[in-house]
């Protein structure tokens, strides 16, 4: 079993446009992880039908018993992020200020507090409109992906990779360079960067290809957009050459990559023509570097 | 020598686990015994953040030689086992332990 993760680096370069038109592409055989858990819209472009749920359960909230209290105040005390406050003569936690970091319960003498996990969201298996099935997840509001998220939806995908027998997983990976990145990139037999040619994407390039060097996948990279800064473009390419990475092919700044998405399509079943090849040509590319 | 493996299961046909922070078990060879024990780490592939780290502690309290793992360890975890003197083979993705353990006898795996 082989997982293909789409990184990005920097947001906005058109990482899932793509990640959606491979898996597109990849039709039954392959199985999708929306790992970008934060800005999930895997589900817009694939049309999951959400059929099975399961609620996630990911930190901590810190919950004082009034009964127990004897308002010595240790908790207030201790607590960084001003998460014990005093309301009508009694401490209590402000929900959205706790960060569960489980001082004020360590510390309490009364053993008055207690850490109760937070449900953050809820994770889906859903069948999609190739004709298979994505794992993708949906947050709570105000909840934040973690590594510990990323590594369920990638273990379901694998789970159902399994049964159904499938030997492509796609993921569609978070962005940055932090922990749900390095939990997206785990496990990864190739990985493709889909930067642009602007200088934020540049650098966000360069980062998290250090973080994939770490891991020591073989990677290969989309310049999309890549007549919005010829000179940029030049540099990026110089850099794959240099790091051994496999060009996977430009784009240019082309308008169909929105129309598509507005209309929930991706954009080799919006576009049949030139795009279309392109995003055929850069997928069998993929496809012969993980043979 | 005493050999760890990151591993999805607890004997010698086990699939090897690619990742390190949040690989579900640790298998350990001793090569002077001949006995192969193992640790169970999915608690720690359960933590929100750091598990790379947390991982790289109770791989210390197993005091192994060497590590044989898939894609190698991340940054915070590579950092940690620096220190320790512990070395790291990685590329035994897609094997058994058995295979794994086969490949790096025959030099066939890369190292830090």
């Amino acid at each position: 079993m082989k997982e293909i993760v789409v990184i990005s680096g920097k947001g906005g370069t058109g990482k899932t446009s793509l990640a959606a038109a491979f898996a597109y592409l990849g039709g039954q055989e392959v199985i999708v992880a929306d790992c970008d858990v934060d800005a999930a819209d895997m589900h817009l472009l694939l049309k999951p039908d959400f059929g099975q749920s399961q609620d996630f359960y990911s930190g901590a909230l810190a919950v004082i018993d009034n009964r127990k209290c004897t308002m010595c105040g240790r908790c207030h005390e201790v607590c960084r992020f001003e998460a014990v406050v005093l309301r009508n003569g009694r401490y209590v936690i402000d929900p959205f200020s706790c960060e569960g970091c489980g001082y004020c319960s360590r510390v309490c003498p009364e053993g008055a507090i207690t850490d109760i996990p937070v449900k953050s969201g809820q994770w889906f298996i859903s069948n999609i409109k190739t004709g298979s099935v994505m794992v993708h997840a949906r947050l709570a509001p105000g909840a934040g992906n973690s590594g510990k998220l990323v590594a369920r939806v990638k273990n379901e995908a694998r789970q159902v990779a399994k049964e159904k027998n499938k030997d492509y997983i796609i993921v569609d990976g978070s962005p940055g360079t932090g922990c749900p990145v390095v939990s997206s990139l785990s496990g990864a037999a190739f990985v493709v960067l889909v930067t642009e040619p602007s200088l934020s994407g540049y650098h966000d390039l360069k980062r998290v290809h250090q973080l994939v060097q770490k891991f020591h996948i073989r990677a290969g990279c989309i310049i999309n957009k890549s007549d919005i800064n010829q000179k940029v473009t030049g540099d990026i390419e110089k850099y794959l050459q240099d790091q051994d990475i496999l060009n996977l092919g430009r784009f240019l700044y082309d308008e169909r990559f929105t129309e598509a998405m507005t209309r929930g399509l991706t954009i080799v079943e919006y576009d049949g023509s030139d795009l279309k090849k392109q995003v055929e040509e850069s997928w069998n590319m993929i496809n012969h570097a993980i043979q | 020598m005493r050999i760890a493996f990151t591993t999805r299961g607890t004997d010698w046909d086990a699939m090897m686990d690619p990742r390190f922070g949040r690989t579900e078990f640790f298998l350990v060879f001793d090569e002077k015994t001949g006995v192969l024990t193992h640790f169970d780490n999915r608690e720690t592939g359960n933590e929100a953040h750091g598990a790379g780290p947390k991982t790289a502690q109770h791989l210390f309290n197993l005091n192994p030689d060497i590590l044989i793992t898939g894609n190698g360890p991340g940054g915070n975890a590579a950092s940690a086992l620096e220190k320790s003197g512990i070395m790291v083979y990685y590329g035994a993705n897609e094997m058994t332990v058995r295979e794994a353990y086969e490949a790096y006898k025959n030099d066939e795996l890369s190292t830090v």
